[in-house]
Formats: C-alpha cells, structure tokens, sequence
C-alpha cells in the first residue's frame, strides 16, 4: 500500500523531492482496484472515494476547534464557462479533475498542471460532467458523445478511444465510470429521445466490451412488463459490495418523459435501484421507488452502503434520498424494503405499497390545464452526492422543498419529452435524516432554488458542502450549526478530503475553479 | 434526466419577450384584446421574422453543432425550448434579429438574473449559431402547431365565482392584493401561461417588490430598506439613494418582510381546483 505520510514541516525541499519519488516507485499499485476496497489516506480513488458512496473520511486533522483555521492553499481555474460538477480522483499525488471534453491532471499540492488531454468539439450535450476514474497506470474519461477515452496516467497520451453508444441517436455521456476489478462500468444519458438506458463493462486493459446490462428492452426486442417504456439511464456512479459481489446503481427516468399514457404500468427497470452481478451483469434484483414516473424524478441519486443495526438486527443496507422526495433503506442482499418516508415536501403519490413503492396518485399525472407538483422537475434531490455519516447515523443531503406544474396533452406527442413543466419555486436545505427513521434530525437552509453542492463527512463531526449565494461550509454534523465558510464561488461538486504530507486538505470546486483548503501547521519556514 | 440547478425556467420563459413587439392577432384571444409584450411565447403562436436573411447550409450545419453543444440543454437541440429555457422559434428577439445584431449581445453577456451564462464565442461561431436558430424558426414556422405548447384555452377549466371566493376567503389573497387595486387590468400584462406563473410565484420582469428590511445597528439606529440580497452571513440593502449597503449578519438585528413567503406557503395549499378557480377569476380581471 502506497504511504507518504513523512512530516515535512522541516524540511520542506527536501520532503516536495522524496514525494516525488516516491510517487514514482509506488505509482503501478496505488491506483489498483483493490485498494479500493480499503483506500489509503492518501488517495480518492472514485468518485465517491470508496466503493461505499458514504463520502464520509476517517482522517482527524481538521476538526470542529480548528475548522475555522482553514486557509486556501491553491486554486486552479478550469477556464470554462461552465462550473466544476466532477469529482477530483486522487492517487500518487495528482489530481485528475473533469469537464465536458476536458481531463487536467494537475499537482496535487500545488495544482499545477502535468498535463491536459481536450477531446474533439463534438455536437452532443455539454450539460456536465460527473468525473474520471483510475485502474492502475490508466486514467479513463467518457465524453459528451460517448465516447469512452483510456489515457497513460503519467503522459496524458491515448491508449485507445471507444464509442460507447450512438450520440447522434441523442445519446450522451457525463459519465464518471466506476472500476471493479477489470470491470469499467460507464453509462450514458439521453431522455429527449426514446432510448433504450444502458450500461456497458469495458475491460479495463483492452477497451473490450465485457457485457451490456439494459434497464428497458434494447432496439426490436420485445418485452411486454416495460410497457413500451424506453429510458432509465444509468448515468451516475454506482457504489459495490465486495463480499456480496454487487453493484448498486439507480436509474433514470422513463421515456417518453411526461407522457406516461403511452407507457402503461411500471415501466421497471426505470426509477429504480438496480443490483447487478458486475462479473455477467446480471440483474440479481431491481427495487423501483418510482413506479410509471412522469416527472423527470431519474433515481440516480447515490445508493449509499452502509452495515448497521435496523431494527435491532445487524443488516446489510442500501439507502438512497431520491429525487422523488421519498427515503428508502433497502436490505441490499435482496432489496427489500424496509423503509419508505418523505424527506421533502411532496403531494404525488396517494400511499405507500405492500412493497414499500410509492403509489403514483392518478390526479397529480400531468395534464392539459396543469397540475401543481411538489417537488418541481429539479428533484428534491439531485445526483449531487449525499454523506452518511456512521456515528450519528445521519445521511445528510442536499435536498429542495420546490413546486412545478406539469403538462401534457396529446398534441405534445409521445417522443422525448411529450410535455412541458415549468418549476414555480423551491427552498434548498442541507437536511439530515435519521437512517433508522426516515425523521428528519436537522435542517440547514441555504437559499432560494435548488442547491448545487455535494456533502463530505468526516469522523471529527464536520459536514462539508455548499449553500446557494456561492459560500463553502462547514457545519457540525450532530446539529447542523455552521462552524466555517469561505465565499468561493457556487459550490457545483462534492467536496473530498485526503491527506498529503501530514497534512489534511478540502478540496472543492466553486464556481469553474478547484479550491484546496488545509488548517496551516504551525510557522512556516 | 436534467439536474437542473436554477429554479428559473419560469423566468427563462420570456428571455427575449421584454424587447418583442406585439405578436400578430391569433385566434382564441378576444377583438381588441390589447397586446402584450410580456406575453409567454408558448402561450401563442410565433411572431413572425421581421427581416428575413439567407444563411448558407454550411454555416447552419456548423452552427447546429455548435448550438447543440453550448444551447441545446436547456434550449432543446431544436432551439424549441428545453425544460430551462425558452423557445427560441417562438422568441419575439429572434423575430427582431437580422443577423446576429439582438443573438449576438443576448449570448455573449447572458442573461444572469435567469440563469443564462455568458458565453464567449468567435464572430465565427456566433454567426452560425444565428444561421441555425433562423434556419430553425424557418422550419417551426412552416409546420405550425407547437410540441411543447401550453395554450391559454388548456388553462381555462377553473371557475371564475368560486375563485373570487377562495381569493377573498380561504386563499387569503385579498390580505396582500386587490381586484381593483394592484390587480386591475392584469389581464392586459399577463396571458395564458405567464399569468399562471406570476400568480403562482411572482418572477422575473416586472420584478416583484423587494422584501422590506428593518435593520438595528449596533449603535440603536434603526433603518427600514429595501433587501438587495441576502445570504447566512449577511445582509445587504439599497440606501435612499439606490446603493448597497451590506451588513455582518452578527452585528445588527434584522428583520425582513417578505410577501413571498406568503406565494411560496400558498403552494403547499392550491388543491389543482383552487388553482384553477383563482386563475379564472384573475381571467376576470381585464
């Protein structure tokens, strides 16, 4: 396992050139899958930094005494009109940072740059990009048209260029792959047309295709139990149980969007939690939290692991605050339910099922004259990460109380969208829920809209994430109280946290910049 | 799918409408219905191009290209209006456009205030983006109908009487509003769609009243202004004379009176009848 958590507050020069040395030495093993089952400090190896989707971090430098001490030690400035929406990946000191068509690996304690690939202008959707991913001595990046790009760590030169799916179809890619073992596991995106929803595993060495898992029937195969449904991309990051040997992943909404009379019944696997066996990519169980959507309500939202007690047994959980309002823990060896509760204001559904499915109510589908919703299409979530925090049993989520009204009538059709809606207002919050519950323990206001920033929990008590008017935070996770912040720029990613040289770093992005933060250690040189 | 982040597509609706001209005569709307700038465009039918300019197929196939890339999210790759942002075929700014001379400034500086970034493009890139937001409008008019569209005559389900009801009792509109008061003639600035909206959540231009503030200094002053802005840290104000004066939130006491909050919990009460009901009685109001 790599380490390089030498002091270097003495010596400095000498501590910059030992680091990158050491890199070089240990670079062919830090960046192998199966430290992810138990990464280093020193590293953030996914997109949620471990296979749990937790982003919650044991390092204890920064705490809730000194929070207030951190300083900004770099920025480095993208240079692009759009906000910072991926996640950083760290290993052997470099950061690899994201955004549509772009791949920077830069230092990461100074944040210079080591090298920038960009990819080909392309017409697909610029919308975001979620954030790259590492096996070994490659580092991997899907583009706006699908394309999936394996690139030499060290060089930033191609290893080889693969399309993953038909971006002239309307498909596109924001993608940040997950890796397990030589499984890279990348989905697409695509709802303004009917498209099947897809996840491919491309071998990790030679860009082959391993296995293709679809969440509604592909082209020309016929499947009656979708109800005609396409949709249900797989465009967020999934989390992995090792022991069980599953991957987690939600799906998005069905297609078309807003007309759900052409689509009748369930339309599974969309809106849903999927469990899949990452070696064949068979579906082991699929658990849908939104039953025929017809709001745009994608459950992409983070399928957060967590092992702990509910109802006084030991369980193996999945939960997800999803973008339906609604809180499920499932047990994730079979996805059963086990709870269902509102986490935000919501007025679609009529009850809850035997299943623990919320129940579409008739009245709220969209209509000619409009119907008022809560919430509005922006969710009252999004895919920005949750943090589970274990000590307190807290997941703690961005989430929107919000109203839109929803329309559709039949001249709107039933490709693509087949609608119209419009948000009407929302109240952001950070809001921590009650895994054993579903109760709301506290409830952080951030502004007027919907929130744009992720969470990051640490084992000192520190929640990390952003509010609306462009400040990064720091709010003590038991009660929610802001304990530090720092006017960076609006907060578009999750932040992260490792620990270089002895020192614990925050970084963020806000704004098209990525901000590092560390509480400075004693005098300088 | 879309991880919208703003809470703006009401306001979005109408980027280009406060410039428009008045739409042509459209069926469905009363003779001698005054026209109105502030009319949604999906709520009639397209202006129609002042100017009408030729672009080569080159420089539109190049501007798709760029459209979809930089546009098509929230302005639907058609340029016909994406979840975020409006219509762009029916857009009266577009109507008005030769050449890029309304596009070019619109683009390039965004339109903040509704969620529309900057963007910084060649006269290259701008100009086809204009080639294929016209060649669009050209194809959308010539098929007519609209995809997307919500018409004023889909809104028109409510009951006018039980939503005078509801507006002078249980909504408890009449606390803040008057039907021949702020109200009178609303109908001639709002249609359709866009009155819908702006009885639902007042936004975007007109801009709604600021909330109040009352602010106590530390030194005992109190001062009564109008809130600028406002987030966990601070607070800032517009002086008597239109500047802004922010404030550490921890040295002053405050308190604001917001009549949105009063929209805002009104959502949470409308039954989809009583939301129809006022909206018919606004209808009234002309």
């Amino acid at each position: 396992m790599f380490h390089e958590k030498f002091d270097m507050k003495d010596t400095l020069l000498l501590g910059v050139g030992m680091g990158i040395a050491l890199a070089a030495v240990a670079a062919a093993q830090s960046a192998d899958p199966k430290n992810l089952l138990h990464p280093p400090p020193d590293s953030w190896l996914t997109y949620h930094g471990d296979y749990s989707g937790r982003r919650h971090s044991s390092l204890a430098a920064i705490t809730p005494e000194n929070v207030d001490k951190l300083r900004q030690i770099w920025r480095f400035q993208t240079g692009q009109t759009q906000a910072i929406k991926s996640s950083p990946i760290l290993v052997d000191g470099v950061l690899y940072i994201t955004a549509p068509d772009h791949l920077w690996a830069i230092d990461a304690r100074t944040a210079k740059e080591l090298w920038h690939y960009q990819h080909p202008a392309n017409n697909a959707f610029h919308i975001g990009h979620r954030g790259a991913a590492v096996y070994k001595d490659t580092v991997y990046l899907t583009t706006p048209d699908c394309h999936l790009i394996a690139l030499d760590r060290k060089k930033g030169t191609v290893k080889w260029n693969i399309v993953i799916a038909d971006s002239s179809k309307g498909y596109w890619s924001t993608n940040a792959p997950l890796v397990v073992g030589n499984h890279v596991l990348v989905g697409v995106s695509g709802d303004f047309d009917n498209l099947p929803g897809q996840l491919k595993s491309i071998d990790a060495v030679t860009g082959e295709t391993q296995w293709i898992f679809y969440s509604t029937p592909p082209p020309g195969v016929a499947e009656p139990k979708s109800g005609g449904a396409t949709g249900g991309q797989m465009w967020t990051t999934g989390t992995y149980d090792p022991d069980l040997n599953l991957v987690y992943l939600g799906t998005g909404n069905p297609t078309p969007v807003l007309n759900g009379d052409a689509r009748p019944g369930d339309n599974p696997w969309t809106c849903s939690i999927v469990a899949l066996n990452p070696d064949t990519g068979k579906l082991v169980w699929g658990f849908q939290v939104s039953p025929h959507d017809t709001h745009d309500w994608d459950a992409n939202e983070v399928p957060v692991l967590v092992n702990a007690d509910f109802n006084g047994q030991p369980r193996k959980l999945v939960m997800q605050a999803s973008r339906n309002g609604y809180f499920f823990v499932l047990d994730r060896t079979n996805g059963k339910n086990l709870l269902t509760r509102p986490f935000a204001t919501v007025n679609w559904a009529k009850g809850i099922d035997s299943e623990g499915r919320p129940i579409p109510d008739p009245a709220k589908l969209p209509s000619r004259s409009g119907v008022l919703i809560a919430p509005n299409e922006s969710g009252a979530t999004n895919y920005r990460s949750p943090s589970f925090d274990p000590r307190t049993g807290l997941l703690i989520v961005n989430a929107q109380d919000g109203y839109g009204i929803y329309f559709f009538k039949p001249e709107h059709g039933a490709y693509g969208w087949a609608g119209a809606d419009y948000g009407v207002a929302g109240r952001a919050f950070l809001r921590a829920i009650d895994y054993k519950t579903g109760r709301i323990v506290w409830n952080h206001p951030i502004g007027d809209g919907a929130g744009a920033a992720g969470v990051l929990t640490t084992q000192t008590g520190l929640t990390f994430s952003g509010d609306i008017t462009g400040n990064v935070m720091a709010l003590r996770t038991s009660d929610g109280a802001t304990l530090w912040h720092a006017p960076i720029g609006r907060v578009g990613n999750g932040p992260i946290t490792y620990e270089l040289d002895g020192q614990q770093y925050l970084v963020v992005g806000g704004g098209s910049s990525l901000y590092a933060f560390a509480v400075p250690k004693g005098d300088p040189l | 799918m879309r991880q919208t982040t703003w809470i703006l597509s009401v306001a979005l609706i109408g980027v280009g409408v406060v410039i428009a001209q008045a739409p042509p005569d459209q069926p469905g709307r009363a003779k001698g219905a005054p026209r109105n700038p502030a009319q949604s465009p999906a709520s009639q039918p397209r202006p129609q191009t002042a100017t009408s300019q030729a672009y080569s197929i080159e420089q539109i196939k190049a501007g798709e290209l760029r459209f979809s890339s930089q546009c098509g999210f929230c302005h639907g790759r058609d340029a016909a209006g994406g979840e975020s942002g409006p219509d762009l075929t029916r857009s009266a700014l577009v109507a008005e456009d030769i050449r890029g001379d309304k596009i070019g400034p619109v683009v390039r500086k965004g339109v903040p205030e509704k969620g529309m970034p900057g963007f910084d493009l060649s006269d290259m890139d701008m100009g086809a983006i204009v080639a294929f937001i016209h060649d669009q409008k050209t194809k959308f008019d010539a098929l007519g109908g609209g995809r997307r569209s919500v018409d004023p005559s889909d809104l028109a389900t409510g009951d006018a009487a039980a939503g005078r009801r509801y507006f002078n009792g249980a909504g408890g509109c009449s606390g803040c509003h008057s039907a021949t008061g702020d109200l009178a003639g609303i109908t001639s600035r709002y249609q359709g769609l866009k009155l819908l909206q702006r009885m639902l959540y007042p936004s975007g231009q007109p801009a709604p009243a600021r909330p109040k503030v009352t602010l106590t200094l530390a030194s005992g002053q109190t001062i009564v202004a109008e809130l600028a802005s406002e987030d966990e840290f601070s607070i800032s104000v517009l002086d008597s004379s239109g500047a802004r004066q922010t404030y550490e939130k921890g040295a002053v006491r405050f308190k604001i009176d917001n009549p949105m909050s009063a929209h805002f919990d009104q959502l949470g009460k409308y039954t989809d009848t009583e939301m129809h009901n006022v909206y018919a009685y606004l209808e009234t109001l002309k």
